[in-house]
């Protein structure tokens, strides 16, 4: 097996849009992000935010109506090989069986299947392997899902709503298989849901996709360390200096969330917020700033810059 | 990474490392025709009961129908005359059957490859499914279409040989047999039908590419496919020139086949379309029209039987061409709308 | 070995959840020098976690010299953490002295823990953060390697 390089970024988007049909609305629009190779990232937002389309753009399942995507350092249709994704209804082949299913994944990915994982994966859902595929209840149909993208050993794993149908257990014990492999492969994770506190735990970096366009984009904590939380009295408040995302005015009190541009007065009380304050905030305030990083400057200066942020990162499981 | 050899207790041996091309795609024909046995099945049971009952009409039946008719022929004037009246409507009931299964197979292809072979893949998403396992999309829709097209042409094209050996046998011994260019068994004799069957499996297949969905796609396969059919039917007399004859009034149009033309020979040699013979001199053989229009005699131009063979094979040509765009169409189609095969274009993120 | 239970709800941040049960089987005792601390792997499977956050807190205990990483092997207890003092000890002696003072000035129990935390925070001022975000580190950007892994 040939050693895979590990570019610096999982997925690059430069000015991404995705309609569908020639004068249809934008899916997605002006959207470009980073996300730096090895991270299990969030795609968070409302629905029909434009989440499915990126992660569907990022497979390669669809062509970008203008801009560009770079996956793994490549175009999507190269990198197609080393990228799993499990779409958001979760498709299968409703007249295989369970095994027959691992065995189609074993099958299709020679060289690197790894079938330990994935009938651990269905192992540990007590599945049937003769059950046919569409005797299964959602739940097990999203196992049996994982199982295959999985398998695969992917260096991306692309989820659309992956813990959508599954019970908390399920749920528990299926993020931790895919933090496993985070933490074992050092495979880059990019999963969408709905529900910010599903992922918080999980993700260490965030992309908050609303109305079509990234809103946010970045490592959690740098995003967080970015934003406060502050109340003062109304009067003597002046936000001027700082962008203000949400603010709001109760009686002789003013709270804002703001990134500050310099330092907050001391006598402001400012604490950081939590992640779903944020998250809901921006969605709250479709006018706010988006945050993404610097723009991707060209190859050269963009590798550079990659070398800077990952600079004392060791890669992947030595 | 040197425990590749499947576990799965079902698989089947070890996996090679590094299939060559020729695994590669028997592999893929393997999951190909898994995932849509009942359509091979069907397909299957369809060629063997159509075979069976060809080769009964060709043999047993035409015998029995000849014999009938051979019967019947022989009876002249009153008095008991017997003859075996069963045998002989057997022979047309098979005959008309059988022949109108063969014409309407090219629809069944398109119905099936519209709604089941496409369709319903890039409706339910196990479409996406295979493309993000190991297949990619050009390679998908490649042997989704070539594996069909084999059976197709297979089937069909045995079909079709049978049925021309069981219309041969009856050529000139059943009197109700039909003629070389009667509509439907003009292209149940030959090649065309084979071509009918893969222009049906390409406007399915573009059909459910474009829909993505299965049921449209179906529709939309049908229509477009019973187009071909009748547009290529009346195509066809002009894909071959047909021979001219020229005869005197007295004798009139003679020839037998597919007319592509017909009318009066004028004093002049010049060739125009019969005139219009109002009843009154219909009655007296419309002399005196032929006569006003100044005709010496008729023309035809038609295609006797001995261009059965140039016709269909030029028409089926011309199928084959339509059956290249429709699928050039189709890899075009799915190389756009998922960007592209791997390496063909330049990704770079501009700023 | 020790195992990790995160509380999403106790609004401590989940690395100084790790750091703190690590810091806490020191003391009792339920890790030793030179026992191996749970691979990242290990810890993120059973809870879920992001694997960087494990990382961070490893790393914590490492800049506190409670642990060291070898690499390919795994984290190693260095160092253990002088038991928590027992029962007799003269400061616990005091510290129930001070809350029996504190009981007699009319304070309830949520005002004394309030009081000792607030205390707490003024001689034990919490590691890197300045500006009091005990939850969220200054220098977020030198992301954690995934290291610990126990590729086969």
């Amino acid at each position: 097996m040939t050693s895979r390089p590990t570019p610096p970024y999982a997925l690059r988007a430069g000015a991404l849009g995705k309609r569908f049909g020639r004068r249809g609305a934008w899916a997605l629009r002006d959207c470009s992000f980073r996300l730096p190779a090895g991270r299990v990232c969030a795609v968070v937002g409302p629905n029909g935010a434009g989440k499915s389309t990126l992660l569907a753009l990022a497979a390669g399942l669809t062509a970008p109506s203008e801009g560009a995507i770079t996956v793994l350092g490549t175009d999507p249709a190269s990198a197609r090989a080393r990228v799993g994704y499990v779409a958001q209804d979760k498709p299968l082949y409703p007249q295989l069986t369970v095994a027959e299913t691992l065995r189609l994944g074993a099958d299709l990915n020679p060289g690197h299947w790894e079938p330990s994982v994935a009938e651990a994966v269905v192992r540990a859902g007590e599945l049937d392997p003769r059950a046919r595929v569409r005797s299964l209840s959602g739940g097990q149909r999203t196992r049996v899902a994982l199982a295959l993208a999985l398998g695969k050993r992917p260096d991306l794993l692309l989820l659309d709503e992956p813990m959508a149908d599954l019970d908390p257990l399920a749920r528990h014990e299926l993020m931790g298989t895919l933090m496993a492999q985070a933490a074992q492969y050092g495979t880059t994770i990019a999963m969408s849901s709905h529900v910010v506190a599903e992922l918080e735990d999980s993700c260490d970096h965030l992309l908050l996709v609303g109305g079509g366009r990234v809103r946010l984009a970045g490592e959690i904590d740098e995003l967080i360390e970015a934003h406060a939380r502050v109340s003062a009295p109304a009067e003597s408040a002046d936000l001027t200096g700082h962008t203000v995302v949400e603010s709001r005015t109760t009686g002789r009190q003013l709270t804002a969330l703001v990134r500050p541009g310099g330092p907050l007065p001391a006598e402001w009380r400012a604490t950081p917020p939590a992640l779903e304050e944020l998250v809901l905030a921006y969605l709250r305030n479709p006018q706010a700033a988006p945050l993404t990083p610097a723009e991707p400057a060209d190859e050269a200066g963009t590798a550079a810059d990659a070398t800077d942020r990952t600079g004392n990162a060791t890669e992947a499981a030595a | 990474m040197s425990a590749l050899a499947s576990p799965l207790p079902t698989a089947p041996g070890p996996l090679p490392a590094a299939p060559a091309r020729s695994a590669a795609l028997t592999r893929d024909l393997r999951w190909l025709l898994r995932l849509h046995r009942p359509a091979l099945y069907i397909w299957a049971a369809l060629v063997v009961v159509l075979a069976a009952a060809l080769l009964w009409l060709a043999g047993p039946l035409t015998d029995a129908s000849a014999d009938a008719w051979h019967d019947y022929d022989a009876c002249h004037g009153e008095g008991a005359c017997s003859y075996y009246q069963d045998a002989i409507l057997r022979y047309k009931n098979v005959y008309d059957c059988t022949t109108i299964a063969l014409t309407a197979l090219p629809f069944l292809v398109a119905a099936w490859s519209g709604a089941a072979l496409l369709g319903r893949e890039l409706e339910s998403g196990t479409a996406h499914l295979a493309w993000t396992q190991g297949i990619s999309p050009v390679r998908w829709l490649a042997v989704k279409l070539a594996a069909p097209a084999v059976l197709v042409t297979a089937g069909t094209g045995l079909l079709v040989w049978l049925h021309h050996h069981a219309w041969s046998a009856a050529n000139g011994r059943v009197d109700t047999a039909k003629s070389w260019y009667d509509g439907l068994t003009l292209h149940a004799n030959g090649p065309t039908t084979v071509g009918f069957a893969l222009a049906g499996l390409g406007c399915g297949a573009l059909a459910g590419l474009l829909w993505r969905r299965a049921l449209p796609a179906l529709a939309t396969g049908l229509v477009a496919t019973a187009a071909v059919r009748v547009l290529v039917d009346r195509l066809m007399p002009h894909l071959w020139p047909a021979d001219t004859s020229v005869t005197s009034l007295r004798r009139g149009i003679r020839g037998v086949g597919i007319t592509v033309d017909e009318g009066i020979v004028t004093s002049t040699g010049a060739h125009l379309p019969r005139p219009h013979c109002p009843p009154e001199d219909a009655v007296h053989g419309c002399t005196s029209t032929y006569a006003k229009a100044d005709a010496v005699g008729f023309f035809q131009s038609y295609h006797p039987v001995s261009h059965f063979w140039p016709l269909h094979l030029v028409t089926t040509a011309v199928l084959l061409a339509l059956v290249v765009v429709l699928g050039t169409t189709a890899f075009a189609l799915v190389r756009r709308s998922t960007g592209g095969t791997a390496r063909n274009r330049r990704t770079g993120v501009a700023g | 070995m020790v195992e990790y239970r995160i509380d999403r709800h106790s609004g401590v941040a989940t690395y100084v959840q790790i750091v703190q049960q690590t810091k806490q089987a020191l003391r009792l005792g339920l890790l030793r020098p030179g026992d191996r601390l749970p691979t990242a792997r290990e810890v993120v499977e059973a809870t879920a976690i992001n694997p960087n956050t494990v990382l961070k807190a490893y790393r914590e205990l490492e800049r506190e010299g409670l642990v060291e990483a070898r690499r390919g092997l795994g984290t190693f207890v260095r160092r253990s953490l002088g038991a928590a003092p027992a029962d007799d000890s003269p400061l616990r002696a005091g510290l129930g002295a001070w809350a029996a003072q504190a009981r007699e000035a009319g304070l309830d129990r949520e005002d004394v823990a309030a009081l000792f935390a607030a205390v707490l925070d003024d001689v034990f001022p919490a590691p890197d953060s300045p500006s009091g975000h005990a939850d969220h580190p200054t220098n977020p950007s030198s992301k954690p390697a995934l290291q610990g892994g126990d590729p086969s």
